[in-house]
């Protein structure tokens, strides 16, 4: 049986929110042990972030939490704390990776900079993920995720076109793109390690990781002077191609015709015969018109019946899937995408699986997220023998805790 | 030996689009040879091209040769149509079997197998099958792609990731292995709290609301384009504060519930304080008082921003129209190397020599 790709890997996880998590949710799937480690003064706010009322313990209930944690292991300490700080750097030489996202200068004013982690292990491979890094003249400025999509020229290239107004993307979006880049940051610093013993900092910005995936824009900008063009759903190389309402409740299918034998396909569909046979540019001058043929057509038809058809002639087509819809996707539904982890605390529901299908490894979900601080005991004292006279003595420090003080802040 | 991360680590990318050219594009800035075997011409546009290809070598083969060239390969990415492989004789399994080591990507729109592999799609329809879309645009139009082509980088970055994971894997334990990886599950598991929400509580979808999800959580117009500002209740008081407006302090906009039922009147009184400040002053303040304010900067913006100069971000790559400046490293911590841009099968010659001493 063949061993995930980070069995035998041990990560301490400062981590909070979404980019972070999700990084390590990425590790702790493909195999690593990850120690998320948080104060009970200063937890994850995403555990309380969606309000629930009338929930016992909602910190330990949360679906945005749980989305993010599942194969992770929960223990807390507070860092502010010296003895917190000192138990810490203990874990450090237990731990190959050290991981976080706090604002950049967080880490350095607990005192817990990349100096004094690789002082506790020298080949440490510690990774931040500030919003602008660590260096530069805006290294000062904070960010969620839409302002990262905003500052890294992804916004400027979103919009309908007709209005110059930029748009933001539904999600987050520099965050799962922060993420899944510091989970291959990573695997190069172990490679790295394995290959010369030495340890590594890695400070990702996630403006930069997110500049990345519109990398022809910039090469666009610096030959030709150019700036955005906003070309809404439509394309400069397929055409037509855009996002149509079908029948149902906000229900939409997006066509995108790459060829001119797809485009013959799609006429005959929706009674546009007499403009088949047009080429590219022809199609693109009479886009409105072939719209409005595609148009009347579309909201005759059911959503999922439209895609089909489109599809068993060949013309690229999809579903605009909502958030309910795509639980009940019949592709991710036979691939065994939306997976019902057991919970102690919550009612099954369907989560999703990595996306990364190792074919032997098989990377599955395995464990729900941690109830706050489930594994505090066992983790300290399975790597720094601690025992019941330890434990008292941090919680009664408030180093240590079962449940976070102030749960109500966000 | 240079100190490149991955010096010597042979990476063969079996040319299509973006997914499979962005997932050995940063292999190869982190020192792999990165072969690339060309695949159908027009699959990128020559920007793509550029920013792509920068520092991978080109050849052209195919039949027995391109069979021994995967067979010296340590990592193997494509993207063509379910069961590609197979169909140029280069079966995942049969390669396995003498090479165990080996790490294979796959990247297909709805991955290897199931009711959808054989569709057809471009980047709009993975967006749109993958969730994000429903989640994007304005509540008055209909939903909207974002910019670029965002579901094939989203591919071609969790195949890189992926796929130098599974290298380490191999390092430590001898066996690679092939991973499916899927366009439509990549975007399906990072819609933020919205399909975990829908599906936990049962409330129906979440649908696209625009430039907000609230009034401090949203993109506004400003005096010279549009900013940004994205508060969590902690940093509403110092948002507040800076903004100045002595009825911020009522209740009705103090309390996270009441605030959000006057969402319309908050956001009115953004646009206005938003509507006479710069993008430089919003930044500068936002700094100060630790608030997320953002700007919508363009690339252009990007290539003359200072923070990124001083980090060293952006490479120069030389390109028959000209050099071409463009993301580099994607973080620093790691030696890197800005490749050289070269033609189609530029390289054939040298790589079947290096790789299968062949003599022309």
């Amino acid at each position: 049986m063949k061993e995930l790709p980070f069995a035998g890997v041990r990560v301490l996880d400062l981590t909070m929110m979404w980019a972070g998590p999700f990084a390590t949710r990425l590790l702790g799937v493909m195999g690593a042990e990850v120690l998320k480690i948080e104060s009970p003064r200063a937890w994850d706010n995403i555990r309380t972030l969606v309000p629930q009322e009338g929930i016992e313990a909602p910190w330990n209930s949360s679906f945005y939490f749980n989305y993010y944690n599942n194969d992770k292991k929960s223990v807390t300490l507070d860092l502010a704390q010296a003895r917190g700080r000192e138990v810490f750097l203990e874990l450090v030489p237990h731990c190959d990776v050290v991981i976080e996202n706090y604002r950049a200068d967080v880490l350095e004013n607990l005192g817990l900079g990349y100096e004094v982690l690789k002082a506790a292990k020298d080949d440490i491979i510690a990774v931040s993920m500030a919003g602008f890094g660590k260096t530069g003249s805006e290294r000062a400025n904070v960010g969620f995720g839409p302002i990262i999509e905003q500052m890294a020229g992804m916004a400027s290239l979103t919009g309908y076109g007709d209005d110059g107004m930029p748009y933001k993307t539904g999600i987050s979006y520099g965050d799962p793109i922060a993420g899944v880049s510091a989970v291959g940051a990573v695997a190069l610093g172990l490679i790295r390690r394995r290959r010369t013993g030495h340890g590594c900092f890695i400070d990702l910005a996630q403006r930069e990781t997110m500049a990345t995936q519109i990398g022809e824009a910039f090469v666009v900008a610096s030959l030709r002077g150019e700036e955005p063009a906003h070309h809404g759903n439509r394309s400069p190389r397929f055409a037509p191609q855009g996002v149509y309402r079908t029948g149902g409740v906000e229900q939409w299918i997006a066509i995108s015709v790459r060829t001119d034998e797809e485009w013959d396909a799609l006429a005959l569909i929706v009674g546009a015969t007499q403009l088949d046979g047009l080429g590219l540019a022809e199609r693109q001058a009479l886009h409105d018109e072939i719209d409005g043929y595609i148009e009347r057509w579309a909201a005759e038809q059911d959503a999922q019946q439209a895609m089909e058809q489109l599809q068993a002639v060949g013309v690229p087509a999809g579903r605009v899937l909502d958030t309910q819809n795509i639980h009940d996707d019949p592709n991710l539904a036979a691939r065994g995408f939306w997976v019902r982890l057991p919970h102690p605390r919550m009612e099954p529901w369907r989560q999703p699986a990595p996306a990364w299908r190792l074919s032997e490894a098989n990377p599955q979900l395995r464990r729900h997220a941690p109830l706050f601080g489930e594994h505090t005991r066992a983790v300290l004292s399975e790597l720094l023998g601690m025992t019941g006279a330890d434990f008292a003595e941090l919680a009664a420090l408030g180093v240590i805790g079962d449940e976070p003080v102030n749960p109500g802040v966000g | 030996m240079t100190d490149l991360v991955l010096d010597g680590v042979r990476v063969l990318e079996l040319g299509g689009g973006i997914p499979a050219a962005f997932a050995t594009r940063w292999m190869a800035g982190f020192g792999a040879d990165v072969v690339r075997c060309e695949g159908p011409d027009g699959a990128l546009t020559p920007e793509e091209e550029v920013y792509l290809l920068a520092g991978k070598r080109r050849v052209e083969a195919s039949g027995a040769q391109l069979l021994e060239l995967a067979l010296r390969a340590d990592i193997l990415v494509e993207d063509g149509r379910p069961g590609h492989l197979a169909r140029l004789g280069l079966a995942p399994g049969q390669l396995q079997k003498e090479r165990p080591e080996l790490v294979i990507v796959s990247i297909t729109p709805f991955g290897q197998e199931g009711p959808y592999a054989a569709y057809a799609a471009t980047n709009i329809v993975s967006f749109a099958m993958g969730g994000i879309m429903s989640l994007t645009g304005s509540p008055h139009r209909p939903p909207l792609v974002n910019g670029g082509s965002q579901a094939e980088y989203l591919g071609g970055l969790n195949a890189f990731a992926a796929a130098v994971s599974a290298y380490y894997g191999a390092l430590v334990q001898g066996e690679g292995d092939w991973i499916d990886i899927s366009l439509q599950e990549c975007a399906a598991g990072m819609l933020e709290l919205y399909a975990s929400r829908t599906e936990y509580t049962g409330v129906g979808p979440h649908l696209r609301s625009g430039n907000h999800v609230s009034a401090v959580w949203g993109i506004y117009p400003c005096a010279d384009g549009y900013a940004g500002v994205c508060c969590l209740g902690r940093q509403i008081p110092a948002f507040f504060r800076v903004v100045g407006d002595p009825e911020l302090e009522e209740q009705r906009f103090v309390d996270p519930l009441e605030r959000l039922a006057n969402d319309d009147e908050l956001q009115a009184k953004l646009y206005a304080w938003f509507a006479d400040k710069r993008k430089r002053e919003l930044l500068e303040l936002g700094a100060a008082h630790k608030i997320p304010f953002g700007a919508v900067l363009t690339p252009g913006d990007l290539l003359e921003n200072e923070s990124l100069a001083e980090r060293g971000f952006f490479d120069a790559v030389a390109t028959p129209a000209g050099v071409a400046r463009m993301p580099g490293r994607p973080f620093p911590g790691l030696p890197w190397r800005a490749g050289e841009f070269h033609g189609p099968g530029a390289d054939t010659e040298a790589v079947l020599g290096e790789w299968l001493g062949v003599r022309a």
